[in-house]
């Protein structure tokens, strides 16, 4: 017992000495999985972050100062999640930045909230990830799933003449409920488009043969299918459409965009998924191109998928409105982010308000995967934002 | 008689809550939030595991589903403390009455051992009739019942999604309040005739039947109370982090206090708390390292992920030298606690 004391007082020394904040530089602290399964979706957004990082640190610094960055692992896990915000937040942290889903993320962000420190998901797509889930110092770095949906619905309406829609949507996640919430909010606005049928499945099914028979049973084939799903089940889900002879347009949201999976489904076409930049190489936008570049260049390969770029779009607005406000104060740098609309980035304008620190409209590439190639074919801005109390549902 | 008992068993309790003190001051000297906040997350896995004891350790039935009952408390605390107006929007379902209803986290910890309290008494009205591998199994579906309905229950759990707004309590006073608690209960019910009775039927259940003692109704006393503790636990895990979820509390609770209790001794109370404070100890030095160690001037960092390997053969290696777990069947007490047996720790029974 006396060994386990001495153990515990060994160790406890070791982490005593808390890193007081410096005022020669400035803090950007990750609490994010280092290891767990949300490491997949944290690493590459928090790759991209540092590219940021480094680049305003090449160019000079913020406000003069170079920028550190402390990390601590949440292990995937809520309860190391609390800890880990907590340790970055006592090696002097000025921006707490929280694993990409809302789930995991919210025990950091939470504890950065309550030492009224700025707070930002890396890529969660949920409204709670932010005012309405965390509180008035939270924001999320990506855009709102319900985005996806609604551009999705109003692209395929206007551009390729969908009339008759049909819904299915998987129920594993809130963010497959949040890109089918966004289509049935567009979906009334669009003038004599219709919802053909609806049906639900669950991620995990091996087979959805009922919902296909559904699908197969009506009239006639509808336009377009809009698929609220995420990976691992979207490929047997998208897999089992075409195999049933189903050719209508298949709408997505942007949880299934990437080359990997591919190969599962050959020749897929007629495929289109909602993207933020292109990983292809085709952006309309080459400083894409290059950042994609620079990516391949710090950590070895190409982004897999377009998540990555949240976490570079998360630095650059929260620099800029640090530039602005001229110190790192919450309060202060809160303020500047609510002042930004259409903010140019990257990656298409950002907006944030008192309201909503988050994307409830914002511009989307379209990628269509013809014959098993992905590229670029076009791009949409929804034509008004989505309202906060439809968000709220 | 009943005096003699208590003085011969209170040096275990007295020591057991010292040692917990100790690991309140480490973490009150050390003026570290994250370790504050891992000691928190010791207490509370003192507490689960101490729930768990009272059970497993006095009835011998092994019981993966108490669980259960902290999620039954974890989601008392959200029902009782969030404000109203939050609440409003996440669990549209609640009843007015609850609805409007804002106690402080303290309170909510009593209720929500209560509501488990209420629950493992129709449970287990039930299930401890059976006895052996059955029971275990029985408690395992009843781990599986109440996670899927906290997980489908969306107007009053929010299904899957997290419940947010819980107040968070980052002192680490009240946890180990409530850590003392359960292992005063515990030490209570152990040394009580019901424990007596119940140890009475783990070892020779005909002996203990043919003596009258009635061994669903004894099984069902230590259910009820093991019960109340974890739904303390619950209650106090959704305040330390501040959000609930259902499967916060399923698997991977359920295995990680049931192995602190093996590696701890099953037959002990200090088994109990002595598994949770070494095991939480190594995990924590070894995520130090896993974190990076400076040593002169070279940082030394175990690979990601061998926390869990090395803690898993540790847990191996314990179990193959000391296969009844770092206590076996022995309590702490002090050498000479006016115990008539010679040596530091005498039987338990």
């Amino acid at each position: 017992m006396r060994k386990l004391l001495l153990t515990v007082l060994a160790a406890s020394t070791c982490l005593a000495a808390p890193v007081l904040a410096d005022d020669d530089k400035i803090v950007v602290g990750f609490a994010t999985a280092e290891t767990g399964f949300m490491q997949a979706y944290d690493k590459p957004a928090q790759d991209a972050a540092m590219i940021r990082i480094k680049e305003i640190n090449d160019a000079g610094g913020l406000l003069g100062k170079q920028i550190e960055v402390v990390n601590a692992d949440t292990k995937t896990d809520r309860a190391e999640g609390a800890k880990a915000g907590l340790s970055v937040i006592d090696e002097g942290a000025d921006l707490v930045v929280v694993s990409c889903d809302y789930d995991f993320g919210s025990p950091a962000a939470l504890a950065a909230e309550s030492s009224g420190l700025v707070s930002f998901f890396l890529c969660a797509e949920s409204i709670k990830a932010g005012i309405q889930g965390v509180g008035p110092h939270s924001f999320s770095a990506s855009v709102l799933a319900a985005v996806q949906g609604a551009t999705m619905a109003e692209w395929a309406y206007n551009k390729k003449n969908a009339r008759t829609f049909y819904r299915l949507l998987d129920t594993w996640t809130e963010y497959n409920k949040g890109i089918c919430d966004g289509f049935d909010w567009m979906l009334p606005q669009l003038a004599d488009a219709k919802l053909v049928g609806e049906d639900t499945f669950l991620n995990e099914d091996a087979s959805i043969a009922a919902q296909i028979t559904r699908i197969k049973s009506l009239p006639q084939e509808p336009d377009a299918i809009m698929l609220c799903t995420m990976m691992p089940g979207a490929v047997s889900a998208i897999k089992q459409i075409r195999a049933a002879g189903i050719n209508s347009m298949i709408l997505n949201g942007s949880g299934v965009d990437g080359s990997y999976w591919l190969s599962a489904v050959p020749d897929l076409s007629n495929f289109y998924v909602p993207v933020q930049g292109s990983i292809y190489g085709d952006d309309p936008n080459p400083d894409v191109t290059a950042f994609n570049a620079k990516y391949k260049e710090a950590t070895g390969g190409d982004p897999s998928t377009q998540y990555v770029y949240p976490g570079y779009v998360m630095i650059d607005v929260w620099a800029k409105a640090v530039e602005r406000a001229g110190t790192t104060d919450a309060d202060a740098v809160v303020a500047e982010l609510e002042k930004m609309k259409d903010e140019p980035t990257l990656f298409g304008p950002r907006t944030f308000t008192s309201e909503l620190h988050h994307q409830n409209q914002a511009r989307y590439l379209i990628v269509e995967t013809n014959a098993g190639k992905p590229a670029v074919v076009d791009q949409w801005t929804i034509s008004k934002p989505i309202p906060v109390a439809d968000l709220m549902k | 008689m009943a005096r003699s008992v208590i003085r011969r068993s209170i040096a275990t309790p007295v020591l057991l809550s010292l040692l917990l003190v100790a690991f309140a001051l480490v973490a009150w000297a050390a003026g570290s939030k994250p370790f504050n906040q891992t000691i928190i997350d010791i207490f509370l896995k003192v507490i689960f595991v101490v729930g768990l004891w009272v059970f497993i350790g006095n009835s011998g039935v092994i019981s993966f589903g108490h669980t259960a009952f902290a999620c039954l408390g974890g989601y008392v605390a959200a029902w009782t403390t969030i404000k109203p107006m939050l609440k409003a929007t996440s669990m549209p379902g609640l009843p007015d009455w609850l609805m409007q209803t804002e106690i402080p986290y303290w309170a909510a910890a009593a209720v929500g051992a209560g509501w488990a309290a209420l629950w493992a008494l129709i449970f287990g009205a039930v299930l401890m009739r059976l006895s052996g591998i059955a029971a275990s199994i029985a408690t395992f579906a009843m781990l599986a019942m109440v996670n899927s309905i906290y997980s489908n229950w969306e107007s009053v759990t929010a299904a899957t999604s997290s419940v947010v707004g819980i107040p968070i309590v980052r002192s680490v006073w009240p946890y180990l309040i409530a850590a003392i608690l359960a292992v005063v209960i515990a030490w209570a019910y152990g040394i009580s005739r019901y424990g007596l009775a119940l140890r009475a039927a783990r070892d020779e259940p005909t002996a203990a039947a043919a003596s009258g003692v009635d061994i669903p109704r004894m099984r069902l006393i230590a259910f009820v109370v093991s019960g109340a503790i974890m739904g303390m636990g619950g209650a106090l895990y959704a305040n330390s982090i501040g959000i609930v979820t259902p499967d916060t509390f399923y698997l991977g609770l359920t295995f990680i206090t049931l192995s602190m209790l093996v590696v701890g001794g099953m037959g002990s109370l200090s088994g109990a708390v002595l598994g949770v404070l070494i095991l939480s100890t190594l995990i924590q030095v070894l995520r130090w390292l896993e974190a990076g160690v400076k040593i002169g001037t070279s940082t030394f960092a175990l690979p990601g992920g061998v926390q869990e390997i090395a803690l898993g053969a540790v847990m191996i290696l314990i179990l193959m030298f000391r296969p009844a777990g770092i206590m076996g069947n022995r309590e702490l007490t002090l050498p000479r606690a006016g115990s008539d047996k010679p040596g530091r720790a005498g039987p338990n029974t």
